[in-house]
């Protein structure tokens, strides 16, 4: 059996005491629903002396409403942002990616901001102690070769949370809390092209609040997962979308992706989009600029040509679904 | 002492009972053992109370195939609260469930053989004190090159595993009946296709666990674990370990699911007793989901190539067949699986001729060994596929090319099985008409698909794998002043319902309702030894020998009774609760005939014997014996999927299956059995694989190990046939395994039926699909642009 290591635990009750333990202790990790940091633990990749339990923290999983946009605590479980009328209306692809992840049980207590927060994922590199170490241990941990990609120099461990494309294409910011004071930042700021450093986030910040603008929630948004089970999995890849329509030209599109890059990314060129119908031409267009960008490696059981090949079918089939509710909207108003 | 006026002891008047008698035997029954699991209250072997027991620990190598120059444990040993450090030096002999094929030690000596066989165990007052010794001990393991495929283990320069297998060939099987040459003249069409099919493994959901208790002072052995064969587990902890059997107790509580995992003996249980026996106290060793994988068992990755002939009217001219199984490091059940593959390839249907050849082959992979559906699974696969491919291009029904092969009970196959009822044809009709096929199949819109398969299974090995002459299965009933009757069997309860079924059978023998009857299961102190539960054994053997069990019980019963009453046995009416003089209202209540039972011997125990009758043990040829059984079981099933051919993935929407059970003991659990094997045929078949990277498990989790999930699990229709098999306890066969065998290639049939591609290869997963579809589409693309001069043959994903 694979044990939790010890470890003490604290659990203060507002951000403040929390930036005061990070900047103290700086190899702290902040546990909340403890869905992706736990298994990690018993799998010896991870030891941290301290824990620092934040669900106590007040407001720290409100949802307010603000200028017309939204506020979204970092530990608003994964099972609200599923449920709650409010993200359904204003961010539908965050409350249809929230549906998408693992099951019930985890969404329950699996948060927000652990979501985004999540580690990168490799076959190489999620598997136990002695497993690794019979491997030859990796560059993300302990080693020095990437098992996917021996001959190069980079970590290719893939980013596979399924909120962050959601939210990137919805625009959305970010509040970072330190000892020292706040930062707002858009979320793709949040990462770098590392697996074994995907996050800019300092060892000494917190992860406080989402914002979705008002602009952003009158879009119309959604999300697209492959994955070879219905539940349970994580993205072989995924796709999520936000569009408006004028007449029935785009007016715009943010398109990003999941599990195919060690981040998340905001697919580049949909400019060139607007303006222009949701037709077979835009789409076809749309399905090679998906199969330049998504770039998945041999990271998973999955082959990385499947994955690149169903996000840019994904893609498509959400822009043109997307487009047409929008048009039948129209069309109804 | 009695409710009625007694005196002269002659009895006293018996009501007749108004209502007609209920049965037992072919009631809907929930599980006896059914609210201990549900409620929490069951206790598995992790769970078990046993004190202050030591942690015990497995080192594995890190090598895949290595000479064993030296293991070091003298910084283990020293380390503070170790109790114990043992290598393969500390035991007896090695192991192996086949006896002529033991070439397995629980700790490897000599030689290691792949990544994660156990090289060392300790045990140790606490997890962190028994991880410190493992990692103190020092492996010298000179490398080896490792073949991590059949193929390359039976290279030409491949190092042998085994000193003995040349060519790295565990077992060759080369079999022939009949005419196969003319059998392939005869025919109007021939095909022949290449299939490939991926190793799987049994995802059973309780983890492995021993706890050995050795007590130094007598010298006895006592041992928990999660087995399906507590009776072979025995036997090998006496051989391992170099005890007399007759020092060793082995209990197997409650299990949470074996699927084959645990039909041999496996290291962790021999490793957990020498760790006991060494440190003279009691071990407790429980085992990750990584060890299980690395303990595998599974299904073999396996190749295959099978030609047909066929009439037009349909039926099937000659078999000729070639199986490579990528075994693994050991032995195991090896030999079993690849007789059983061309055992059961064809004798669900009246063949004339086979040729047959398989190959076992040994790789640096973990051990490969008996799952639900036994070396049949992917054979049935190649076989349903072939024939649904020959039928449409014959302009044939699928259903109707299957009806053109139909058995006629009693009947010998071409390989000397023997086959006394046969429910194909009811199954057949009853999928056809549930489903909707004749207006369906071939008529759904694109992407929307019916499938057809039928698959059969044995119902018990005819012969026990450790040939002793005994009877095949023993019941005990102990009966005593309470009127209670204990059941004692060694058979073993995995969740499959067996103890439920033996009460079901006592109490319908002795027309007693199920209250009055207990069962003590599967505790080598207390109970009569019984094989185990593997090859769907248990209902048919030890459901016989509870039968005759009871009926030796009654027939005690009936005498005292009959003495009391002062008449002859066959003037008694045996009403279970009450027995009266026939043609009187003068007879006795149970207890009544209980107590002058026991006046006159005390408390009672009866026994009940069965064996399979010597003409359903099969031929005399080399292997015969796998594959032969008293009884088979038919299946038919239909499968509607709908497929995205833009994603390549595979929704199955519902499942029509009709087992022939024989007679349905219990219904309800049938009719779960017959789901859940559908259920893990549609793993399989949809998504479940293992694989190594440089013989390193790929999968060895259950989130990259893609058992389907209940958004995947369709609506499974059952419909019981009922064949009433002469040889079966009430007619009963088996019903676990026989329905898993023809889900995969319902499914690809079915897929064929909606996209017009047919998968040569499982698991049926979203890229494969995908893959196919678009080699398809290159096919035709080059086949327009180049005018048709392209043959025509079946897509291989």
């Amino acid at each position: 059996m694979e044990c939790m290591p010890d470890f003490e635990l604290k659990r203060p009750t507002s951000i403040a005491e929390v930036a005061a333990i990070l900047a103290e202790t700086p190899t702290a990790r902040l546990l909340a629903g403890g869905t992706d940091l736990v298994p990690r633990m018993r799998r010896g990749i991870e030891h941290p002396a301290l824990l620092v339990d934040i669900t106590a923290v007040l407001g720290f999983a409100d949802i307010e409403v603000a200028d017309g946009g939204l506020a979204l605590g970092a530990g608003v479980t994964l099972s609200t942002l599923a449920a709650d009328p409010r993200i359904a209306r204003a961010c539908a692809a965050l409350a249809e990616a929230a549906r998408t992840v693992a099951g019930p049980g985890l969404r329950s207590a699996a948060t927000l901001g652990g979501n985004l927060c999540l580690d990168t994922r490799c076959v190489f590199y999620n598997q136990s102690a002695w497993w690794r170490a019979t491997n030859g241990n990796c560059m993300k941990l302990g080693g020095d070769v990437c098992h996917v990609a021996p001959q190069g120099k980079h970590c290719h461990a893939a980013f596979a949370g399924d909120l962050a494309p959601a939210l990137l294409a919805l625009d959305a910011d970010v509040e970072l809390v330190a000892r020292g004071g706040a930062r707002r930042v858009p979320l793709a700021g949040l990462y770098r092209d590392d697996g074994a450093a995907h996050l800019t986030l300092a060892c000494d910040e917190v992860l406080t609040r989402v914002f979705v603008s008002e602009s952003s929630a009158s879009l119309a948004s959604g999300y697209r997962k492959a994955r070879a089970r219905g539940a349970i999995d994580f993205p072989l890849a995924g796709v999520a979308c936000a569009l408006a329509l004028r007449g029935t030209a785009l007016s715009a599109l943010r398109i990003a992706l999941t599990g195919t890059n060690s981040r998340p990314i905001v697919l580049e060129g949909t400019d060139a989009f607007i303006g222009r119908p949701v037709d077979d031409e835009m789409l076809g267009a749309l399905r090679k600029l998906v199969q330049r960008q998504a770039s998945p490696m041999r990271t998973t059981v999955t082959s990385a040509d499947y994955r690149r090949q169903v996000a840019a079918v994904l893609a498509q089939r959400l822009v043109r679904e997307l487009a047409a509710e929008r048009l039948r909207h129209a069309s109804a108003s | 002492m009695n409710r009625h006026d007694d005196t002269a002891g002659r009895g006293h008047p018996v009501a007749a009972s108004a209502a007609p008698r209920e049965h037992a035997a072919g009631r809907r029954t929930p599980l006896i053992d059914g609210v201990e699991k549900v409620t929490g209250r069951a206790r598995y072997t992790a769970d078990l109370p046993f004190g202050d027991a030591l942690v015990g620990r497995i080192l594995r190598s890190p090598i895949a195939h290595g000479v064993i120059r030296g293991i070091d444990t003298s910084k283990a040993r020293a380390l503070p609260g170790v109790r114990a450090v043992i290598t393969g030096a500390d035991f007896a002999a090695p192991y192996g469930v086949i006896p002529i094929a033991r070439n397995e030690w629980p700790l490897a000596r000599d030689k290691v053989r792949y990544r994660g066989e156990p090289v060392a165990a300790v045990a140790a007052v606490d997890p962190a004190a028994a991880e410190a010794a493992l990692a103190a001990i020092v492996l010298d393991i000179e490398p080896l090159p490792a073949y991590f495929s059949a193929a390359d283990a039976r290279g030409a320069d491949a190092v042998r595993l085994h000193e003995s297998k040349t060519g790295n060939i565990e077992r060759e099987v080369d079999q022939a009946f009949g005419d196969v040459d003319a059998g392939f003249a005869a025919a109007d069409l021939v095909r022949e296709q290449t299939f490939h099919y991926a190793e799987v493994a049994h995802g059973q959901i309780e983890l492995n666990a021993a706890v050995a208790q050795y007590e130094v002072e007598c010298g006895r052995l006592t041992t928990h674990s999660v087995t399906q064969v507590p009776y072979y587990l025995h036997l090998t902890l006496a051989w391992c370990l170099g005890m007399d059997a007759s020092r060793i107790r082995v209990v197997k509580p409650f299990v949470g699911g074996g699927f084959g995992h645990r039909v041999e003996p496996l290291n962790f249980e021999m490793i957990t007793a020498a760790l006991a026996r060494a440190a003279g106290g009691t071990v407790k060793t429980e085992l990750s989901r990584e060890d299980g994988f690395l303990t595998h068992r599974g299904r073999p990755e396996t190749g295959i190539r099978l030609k047909l002939g066929m009439r037009k009217s349909g039926e099937i001219t000659a078999v000729d067949c070639e199986i490579v199984q990528r075994g693994g490091a050991y032995g195991g059940y090896g030999l079993v699986t690849i007789l059983y593959a061309g055992a059961l390839l064809h004798a669900l249907y009246p063949v004339p001729a086979v040729r047959y050849r398989g190959y076992r082959v040994y790789t640096n992979t973990p051990p490969c060994g008996a799952m639900r559906g036994h070396g049949a699974v992917d054979a049935r696969h190649a076989f349903e596929s072939l024939l649904d491919m020959m039928a449409i291009e014959l302009r044939l029904d699928p259903i109707a090319v299957r009806r053109a092969n139909l058995i006629v009970p009693p009947y010998r196959t071409i390989n000397d099985l023997q086959v006394n009822s046969y429910g194909v044809p009811a199954c057949l009709d009853w999928v056809e008409e549930a489903s909707g096929w004749k207006a369906r199949h071939g008529r759904l819109p694109r992407g929307r698909g019916l499938g057809v398969a039928c698959s059969h299974y044995v119902s018990g090995s005819a012969k026990p794998v450790h040939w002793s002459g005994e009877p095949h299965a023993v019941v005990n009933l102990k009966l005593d002043f309470d009127g209670g009757i204990t059941i004692l069997t060694g058979a073993s309860d995995i969740g499959q319902g067996s103890s439920t079924l033996l009460a079901q059978v006592v109490a319908e023998v002795l027309a007693l309702p199920l209250a009055r009857i207990r069962v003590i299961a599967t505790d080598s102190a207390l109970t009569p030894k019984d094989n185990g539960a593997y090859s769907s054994r248990v209902s048919f053997m030890v459901g016989n020998a509870a039968i005759r069990a009871a009926q030796e019980l009654k027939r005690v019963l009936v005498a005292a009774a009959a003495k009391r009453l002062d008449v002859d046995s066959a003037e008694v009416e045996w009403e279970g609760e009450h027995c009266r003089v026939a043609g009187t209202d003068r007879g006795l209540d149970f207890a009544e005939a209980v107590a002058t039972a026991l006046a006159e011997s005390g408390t009672l125990t009866v026994k009940g014997t069965w064996s399979t009758p010597p003409e359903t043990q099969g031929g005399s040829f080399r292997g015969a014996a796998v594959g032969a059984t008293a009884g088979f079981s038919y299946a038919a099933q239909v499968v509607e999927v709908s497929v995205d051919e833009e994603t390549g993935a595979v929704a199955v929407e519902h499942v029509w299956v009709a087992h022939d059970c024989g007679f349905a003991i219990n219904p309800l659990a049938v009719e779960g059995q017959v789901q859940g094997a559908v259920w893990m045929g549609m793993g399989q078949a949809l998504s479940e694989e293992t694989g190594y990277h440089e013989g390193l498990p790929l999968r060895p989790n259950m989130l990259d190990y893609r058992i389907p999930t209940i958004v995947e699990s369709p609506p499974i229709e059952v419909k019981l046939v009922e064949s009433h098999d002469p040889l079966g306890p009430f007619g009963a066969k088996e019903a676990s395994e026989g329905a898993l065998h023809g889900f995969p290639p319902a499914l690809t049939n079915a897929i064929c039926d909606a996209i017009g591609i047919r998968l040569a290869e499982l698991p049926a997963s979203p890229d494969r699909v995908l893959e196919a579809i678009r080699a398809k589409m290159r096919t035709e693309r080059l086949r327009a642009r180049t005018g048709a001069t392209l043959p025509t043959a079946p897509v291989e994903g």
